[in-house]
């Protein structure tokens, strides 16, 4: 006898059956049919062109989980048991069905290999639940949350494969074919029916059973989290396609803050916890988390948008329930720094602080639910062109004594313009970035000027909390300037203002007419440096015999992957010894002072971000914590006199590293 | 509810250098960032609040130049319905009692349950001028007001006095109160938020319009004049310490000891 597939062996109204089929992908299509109804109400800014690297990273990131294996093995092994038993098993019933119905090709020595194939299938996606059962309730991994649901698609999933075995095992312990062996799960189990005969009458009712939960599931997808396996794949291709820039003036006209591609996003959010484990801000004790936000976000958007709405009961139900459940106010989003860890570890590219700060558009435009310090940091900025209420006149008092060209005095103005920013001009503390950097310049002969006092703000400060206005009227500004004294070379003080005129303005600059786009070449300061180092320029004489450690400022290394270029410097000076802190380079932690946090009062915290991060350098026995953007250097300096760390540890930034060992620090200045 | 606010433009002093004319008679205003008067945006704020708990319309009203249109525009977009501006550089000069007294002209005929002034404005400091409005409007008033709680027909308004404390008082509607800050959070007006009421009209009159000649108006209709304008002379005694953080505060404590303050 040829080995074949039985169909439907024993089975009476097999029509039952496939009328309970279609109205589980009836359910099923339905719920695709909500989630794209989001969608379709979300902002337009990309389209979606073919990539080849989307299908590329469909491929890694989706079929072989590459970042789900990223510092997590056993959640990206698991995972992978999980996927691949669930597509395999899915693949192997279309296939079944295609035998049926069209053709018939599962026979023979095929057929024997096929039911091995998803024999081992069925026992991988076994093992992977029951695994991640394991994870989620025996070890608790911190990250993962026990919420019901985290329960019935695992328990559901399981029951449907059990049961498919035991209906097999029944069928094999009564037929016993000579390939039963081939099936060898199903064949093991076959040995439990050891009385075929009351095994045969049971039969009907659990093949009903193992179909009832298989079609159930079906339908169950698009209302829980495996909706993920539709959602992941959208939200990996759109990752890495270009975004469009949205004029705040079109922003007021929408009655959407998120594009469709953060919706996709929401969607995709498994809540595996991998952000809230990073999130300096849920670190620090917070009442803050990454992924409540989106659960917040993708709950409200259901709320508003979801087709059923249309009938007012429905409507009452899923307010009245979404309002009960909800523990996230919107306040909240306040406590994002903009640091970006999180989207750096989501596995399915979330952009969560893209989200937040669409997000943040919302409050600004009512203006209700703002931090007062804020409030008024903004108002400032509007003022005074800086956040610190400081008039033009202090903008360039920094640089009083060192002589520096002011660009737009000059005539002509060739070389570099040295775009110093709001908080290094004003802070007594970070003006020492500026006058080291300047030193250096000029010791390495680099013809460079500022903007004085005619210097605007980047906009970095309003485009971090959503007040686009502000931004684009600050970025209009600065484009006039540049355009006006011919500046096409820039480099900055802080990675804020670089990461806003280098990522930030192009989208912005390709809405206009090409005869109005202003280009120009920006560094960060780091950058420069570097290059002096490798020049040559830079007498990097006296031998320091110090140790000290560098902290990533967030917008230059996870913002612009500028991990090296510092080190590089630091390296070049003889005598120091780096060390790093536990947490370095891509998984560098927050200082606490981005997303205009600085600006803003102390939120609710079991302990201060900075402080956070200043135990890790004084745990590496540093003596100099570097670092090379003005925030880091107020948020961590001040930091080191609230931990008692004042005479063990120093806070310095780079340039006046650099300044200190060419002997150029002006002497005495530092207390 | 219908509220009228009365608002004013004022220059920002708290970190400028201020210089006076020769004459001694005024602040040079030309390099000072202008924005509404601090006082003045919690009034608007509480008038908003207040419309949107019990319904209504709020109105806001300033006397100023056309520079002053910026403060009704903030006001616009903070929610206010209607704005009327009082385009009369004449006022310069005028006392509390003369400022009441355009304002008032502008006011008497709208139809309002509430009026709502800052306490005091940050130029002049007068803190007169809610007052005398109410005067000449002949409405019952409280000033410096921390709370307000609106039932039927009256209010109960919280004042505050010295030193913590604070006082409840009843009050009939319609009534006029003097806005103290603190008593709630401005919002943030956008820039977005601006732009949306860029087009709201705003109603223009003038002393003449007005029914008030120019003797009324400005120094000749004032019976204070200020005589002199001059900057506080650079007191002796400061000194700057320095040293390391100890060094200083050891010296900070040594003085502090040897005044006698502990
Ligand atoms: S946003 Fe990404 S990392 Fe965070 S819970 Fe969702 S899937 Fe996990
Ligand atoms: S950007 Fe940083 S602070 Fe904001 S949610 Fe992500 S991890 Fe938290």
């Amino acid at each position: 006898m040829i080995p074949s597939r039985t169909s439907y062996w024993l089975i009476q109204h097999v029509w039952v059956f496939y009328l309970l089929a279609a109205v589980a992908v009836g359910v099923f299509l339905f719920g695709v049919i909500i989630h794209v109804s989001v969608w379709i109400k979300g902002i337009r800014r990309q389209t979606i062109p073919f990539s080849w690297r989307g299908i590329s990273n469909l491929f890694l990131d989706g079929l072989l989980g590459r970042r789900i294996f990223r510092g997590d093995i056993a959640a990206g092994t698991m995972h992978i048991l999980i996927m691949w038993g669930f597509l395999g098993l899915f693949v192997g019933t279309v296939l079944i069905s295609v035998d049926y119905w069209l053709y018939h090709f599962l026979s023979g020595f095929f057929y024997i290999w096929y039911s091995t194939c998803l024999e081992i299938l069925g026992l991988m996606l076994m093992i992977g639940l029951v695994w991640s059962l394991i994870r989620r309730y025996i070890q608790r991994v911190p990250r993962l949350e026990r919420r019901i649901e985290d329960l019935t698609v695992v328990i559901w999933l399981f029951a449907v494969v059990l049961s498919g075995f035991v209906v097999e095992g029944l069928r094999l312990a009564n037929q016993s074919p000579e390939w039963a062996k081939w099936s060898f799960a199903g064949h093991w189990l076959s040995f439990l029916f050891t009385q075929p005969q009351g095994a045969l009458s049971i039969y009907p009712y659990l093949w009903w059973v193992h179909a009832l939960l298989s079609l159930g599931l079906i339908a169950y997808i698009p209302f829980c989290k495996l909706f993920h396996m539709l959602g992941a794949p959208a939200s990996i291709y759109l990752e890495n396609q270009p975004l469009q820039a949205i004029l705040a003036e079109s922003r007021a006209q929408d009655k959407e803050v998120f594009s469709y591609r953060d919706m996709i996003f929401f969607d995709a959010c498994t809540s595996c916890g991998r952000c809230v484990e990073v999130c300096p801000s849920s670190g620090a004790g917070e009442p803050f988390s990454p992924r409540d936000f989106i659960v917040w976000a993708r709950d409200n958007l259901l709320m508003k948008y979801h087709p059923l709405n249309h009938f007012n009961w429905f409507e009452n139900w899923i307010t009245r329930r979404h309002t009960k459940e909800q523990v996230f106010e919107p306040q909240k989003i306040w406590h994002c720094t903009t640091c970006k860890a999180c989207l750096d570890v989501c596995p399915v590219y979330v952009a969560t602080p893209d989200a937040i700060q669409q997000a943040r558009s919302k409050l600004v435009e009512e203006g209700t639910h703002m931090p007062p310090l804020l409030t008024q940091s903004l108002k400032n900025l509007y003022k005074y062109n800086n956040p610190w209420e400081a008039t033009k006149k202090k903008r360039a008092q920094w640089s009083r004594d060192l002589e520096i060209p002011d660009i737009s005095q000059s005539k002509e103005a060739e070389g570099l313009c040295y775009f110093v920013g709001c908080t290094t001009s004003m802070d007594i503390r970070a003006q020492e970035l500026a006058r080291s950097f300047a030193r250096i310049l000029k010791y390495g002969r680099v013809p460079f000027g500022t903007l004085g006092k005619r210097e605007p703000c980047c906009g970095d400060i309003a485009r971090r909390v959503g007040e686009d206005g502000l931004f684009e009227k600050q970025m209009e500004d600065c484009i006039e300037l540049f355009r006006r004294y011919g500046i096409r070379d820039v480099v900055t003080s802080s990675p804020h203002c670089f990461h806003t005129f280098r990522n930030e303005y192009p989208a912005f600059q390709a809405l206009k007419p090409p005869e109005e786009q202003v280009e120009f070449r920006v560094r960060h300061y780091t950058q420069l440096l570097r290059e002096l180092v490798a020049a040559g320029s830079l007498k990097l004489g006296k031998p320091l015999n110090i140790k000290v450690t560098y902290h990533d400022p967030c917008y230059l290394g996870r913002h612009n992957q500028i991990y090296d270029v510092p080190r590089e410097v630091i390296a070049a000076i003889p005598g120091v010894q780096m060390v790093e802190m536990a947490h370095n380079r891509a998984d560098s932690l927050c200082c606490g002072g981005g997303g205009d946090r600085i600006w803003q009062e102390d939120l609710d915290a079991d302990v201060k971000m900075s402080e956070i991060r200043i135990r890790e350098a004084e745990d590496t026995g540093a003596e100099i914590l570097i670092t090379a953007c003005p925030l880091c250097l107020i948020m961590l300096e001040d930091a080191r006199k609230t931990t008692g760390l004042e005479d063990s540890l120093r806070v310095m930034d780079l340039n006046e590293l650099v300044a200190m060992v060419m002997g150029l620090d002006g002497g005495g200045e530092q207390e | 509810m219908n509220i009228v606010v009365c608002v004013r433009q004022v220059p920002e002093v708290a970190d400028a250098e201020l210089e006076i004319d020769k004459e001694g008679t005024e602040i040079l205003k030309e390099d000072l960032v202008m924005d509404i008067n601090e006082w003045d945006n919690y009034a608007v704020e509480e008038a908003v609040r207040i419309k949107e708990a019990h319904g209504g319309k709020v109105t806001v009203v300033t006397l100023g130049d056309e520079d002053c249109e910026d403060v009704l525009r903030t006001a616009l977009a903070m929610g206010a319905e209607e704005a009327i501006l009082i385009n009369e550089e004449g006022f310069e000069l005028s006392d509390a009692a003369g400022i009441a007294q355009g304002l008032y002209r502008a006011i008497r005929d709208l139809p309002f349950d509430l009026l709502l002034t800052g306490a005091q404005c940050s130029d002049d400091g007068w803190a007169q001028v809610g007052l005398i409005l109410a005067e000449y409007l002949g409405l019952p008033y409280a000033s410096l007001v921390v709370g307000i709680e609106i039932s039927e027909g009256k209010m109960i308004v919280q004042r505050e006095l010295e030193s913590n404390t604070v006082e409840k008082v009843e009050i009939p509607i319609p009534a006029a109160l003097t806005i103290q800050t603190g008593i709630n959070n401005p919002r943030y007006v956008s820039i977005m938020g601006i732009q949306k009421v860029r087009k709201t009209e705003i109603k223009e009159t003038n002393s003449g319009e007005l029914g008030l000649s120019e003797e009324e108006i400005g120094l000749k209709g004032s019976s204070v004049a200020s005589q002199k304008l001059s900057l506080p002379p650079v007191g002796e005694g400061a000194e700057i310490l320095t040293g390391s953080l100890s060094e200083i505060c050891e010296k900070t404590t040594q003085i502090i000891r040897d005044k006698g303050v502990i």
